[in-house]
């Protein structure tokens, strides 16, 4: 069997491709997709684990998050198209009307 | 008192079901009944209706607050029914009938049934963060809330401000949640269970041992960033001026007063119920820092009380300038919440002072918005510029936002003094032998004085400078007596603040208080957890016996 270590390490790969993508990237829809890949680097973690606790716990959890990352999908692409119609663009870096 | 009796659980949930129920009804309201009407009609009909709703649900927390002296526990801490919870849940809806009575009749956008639909919703989310504890409830109602936040941020549409708020709440919220989740899945990893009591009972005493100590400081840390952006705290505040300035000013409200006392109240449970064995502490550095939760709190405190305070003297919007003081106010409230497990047990007068003080910003700061909202949608804006000489234009807006600013910079007679000094006692009462923290508490004293300035530049601009345009401001009387409520409650919790806090030291009796750190774990999830964690070790070495 493979230790939990590996499952980890997996994950914490996903989930710094995901930051990197974040960080990195200036198209509103690809920072989305990093972002649902920081979410499914924590799916794997938890389904790791809760094989190695014993208990169904993490997998439920997996199960919701799926449902919460579906949720999210349909408000961001929303506020996305939102954006698009009053800009006709999806980059992060045109969006300055509200200085930080 | 574990409840299990599916009869008894709905009992509970009453007020929750009504709530959820009332959500659905006015979207249901909007589409079958009054589709074919004019805008302005909607909202007063709709309006109306959720008013009626949310009173109806205040007056059952409030008979539910009375009537209990038990606390209830449906499935392992995923719905905690308290006395402690239903009193912050009356706030929360409270907070957002004041809401709806200041956004009443400020047509943002024709979708009027969405509009009231989703700020329930956000209120149910509110409502279940507050009275969880379990990390996948949490995770839920968290999203909730923000899910709702992020649509009624970029609500008007049309407007490039709100869109553009929206977005940057969205992707920052949403980073932030995935921080949050990653962190979670790291707890549940090195501890083994969701329910924060049972990870409680897995770090206490010699199980402490069988702990991956990296794994589990990897997930605190992470969820921290998580519940950090919640609560706005520097380095995580970004989002936070650019969503009050575009998002619609009673959404704005909601925003920093509702959703910030469920996400506090989450974050003191997470921290006390769930991890007081991993605080370590903060004391005197460098000689008494051990490492735990206490440290990276007090690090996150300062950031914020120093970024807050000094931004916001720079900012010339007053939704902007709300902002930035909130980020500094959640960096006072940090500060007790690093005292309140400072010297290895739980400080008495800590917890009662961070719910006191939770309780009064929100206060003031939806009476700041409503004021705000008011004066904006008559003047024409929230640039400092439209509220020159505004205590000629509107005397009676103008003593009200006074009130509020006053009390937020803390000065004596109001709310805010005393929020602030129970707050900064407390945090030197943690170690009253050496005063460990009161490097912490000097500095957040003087980062207060530094807040003065710019709460009292706002009322220069509207008591000295004289008024461009001579016209006079109204609002509906019923925002009038609304604010006027509020104000006179920020008075009133200034002079008797012994009645609110001692509610607080009250519920210290009850049997099941939030604060009591470490609960015995209860002895059932206490032998299974070994016996499965050998489990797959076992067939791996019986698999190859056959063979040989």
């Amino acid at each position: 069997m493979i230790p939990l270590e590996h499952w980890i390490i997996v994950s914490s790969c996903l989930f710094a491709i995901g930051v990197a993508g974040v960080i990195l990237r200036r198209n509103a829809l690809v920072v989305y997709m990093s972002l649902e890949m920081i979410l499914n680097a924590s799916n794997l973690a938890l389904v790791a684990a809760s094989r190695y606790n014993g208990n169904l716990d993490g997998q439920v959890f997996a199960f919701f998050t799926i449902a919460v990352a579906a949720a999210e999908v349909a408000v961001g692409l929303a506020i996305i198209v939102a954006l698009f119609r009053l800009k006709q663009t999806v980059q992060v870096s045109d969006v300055t009307t509200l200085k930080l | 008192m574990n409840s299990s009796n599916i009869l008894h659980v709905l009992n509970l949930l009453t007020p929750e079901i009504v709530l959820c129920g009332l959500a659905f009804g006015v979207l249901l309201l909007d589409i079958i009944f009054f589709r074919s009407d004019s805008v302005e009609h909607r909202h007063e009909q709709l309006g109306c209706s959720v008013i009626i709703g949310l009173v109806m649900v205040f007056f059952i927390y409030a008979l539910q607050y009375m009537d209990w002296q038990n606390t209830f526990v449906v499935g392992h801490g995923a719905f905690v029914a308290s006395r402690l919870n239903t009193l912050f849940k009356m706030a929360v809806v409270g907070l957002a009938l004041i809401t709806v009575v200041i956004g009443f009749k400020t047509p943002y956008s024709t979708h009027v049934g969405e509009y009231y639909g989703l700020m329930l919703f956000s209120v149910l989310g509110m409502v279940f963060l507050i009275s969880s504890e379990d990390l996948l409830m949490i995770f839920i109602a968290l999203e909730l809330i923000s899910l709702t936040l992020y649509v009624l941020t970029a609500f008007q549409k049309g407007a490039r401000r709100s869109v553009e708020g929206g977005l940057k709440y969205f992707i920052f919220g949403g980073f932030s949640a995935a921080f949050l989740l990653f962190g979670l899945s790291y707890i549940y990893g090195a501890t083994g269970h969701t329910s924060l009591r049972e990870i409680a009972g897995a770090l206490q005493g010699d199980q402490l041992a069988k702990v991956p100590m990296k794994m589990l400081g990897i997930g605190i840390l992470f969820t921290l960033v998580g519940l950090g952006f919640k609560i706005a705290a520097a380095p995580f505040h970004l989002w936070a001026p650019d969503a009050y300035e575009g998002a619609p000013t009673p959404v704005a409200a909601m925003i920093a007063t509702g959703s910030k006392i469920a996400s506090f109240v989450a974050l003191t449970k997470l921290l006390l119920i769930g991890l007081p064995a991993a605080a370590g502490s903060a004391l005197s550095w460098p000689t008494r820092w051990h490492s735990g939760w206490a440290g990276t709190v007090a690090i996150i405190a300062v950031l914020s009380m120093t970024i807050g305070n000094f931004a916001a003297i720079m900012q010339t919007n007053v939704k902007r300038l709300l902002a930035y003081s909130s980020v500094a106010h959640a960096g006072y409230i940090l500060v007790a919440i690093v005292a309140i497990q400072a010297s290895g047990v739980p400080a008495p007068s800590a917890a009662p002072a961070i719910y006191f003080y939770i309780i009064i910003y929100a206060l003031t700061n939806i009476g700041a918005f409503g004021v705000v909202n008011a004066i904006g949608s008559k003047a024409g804006g929230d640039d400092f510029e439209h509220f020159t000489g505004m205590a000629r234009r509107s005397p009676y807006l103008s003593l009200l936002m006074l009130i509020f600013m006053l009390s937020l910079a803390g000065i004596p007679p109001l709310a805010g003094f005393f929020g602030k000094f129970y707050l900064f006692a407390a945090a030197v009462q943690a170690d009253p032998k050496n005063l460990g923290l009161l490097w912490l508490v000097a500095y957040a004293i003087a980062m207060s004085a530094v807040s003065l300035y710019y709460y009292l530049k706002l009322t220069k601009q509207m008591y000295v400078l004289p008024a461009k345009d001579p016209r006079r401001v109204t609002s509906n009387p019923a925002m009038n007596t609304s604010l006027g409520l509020i104000g006179l409650m920020v008075l009133l919790m200034g002079v008797f603040p012994n009645k609110v806090v001692e509610r607080f030291e009250n519920l210290n009796a009850n049997p099941y208080p939030i604060w009591e750190a470490a609960v015995p774990p209860p002895p059932q999830p206490e032998i299974p957890v070994p016996a499965p964690a050998e489990k797959p070790a076992v067939p791996a070495p019986a698999a190859p016996a056959p063979k040989s």
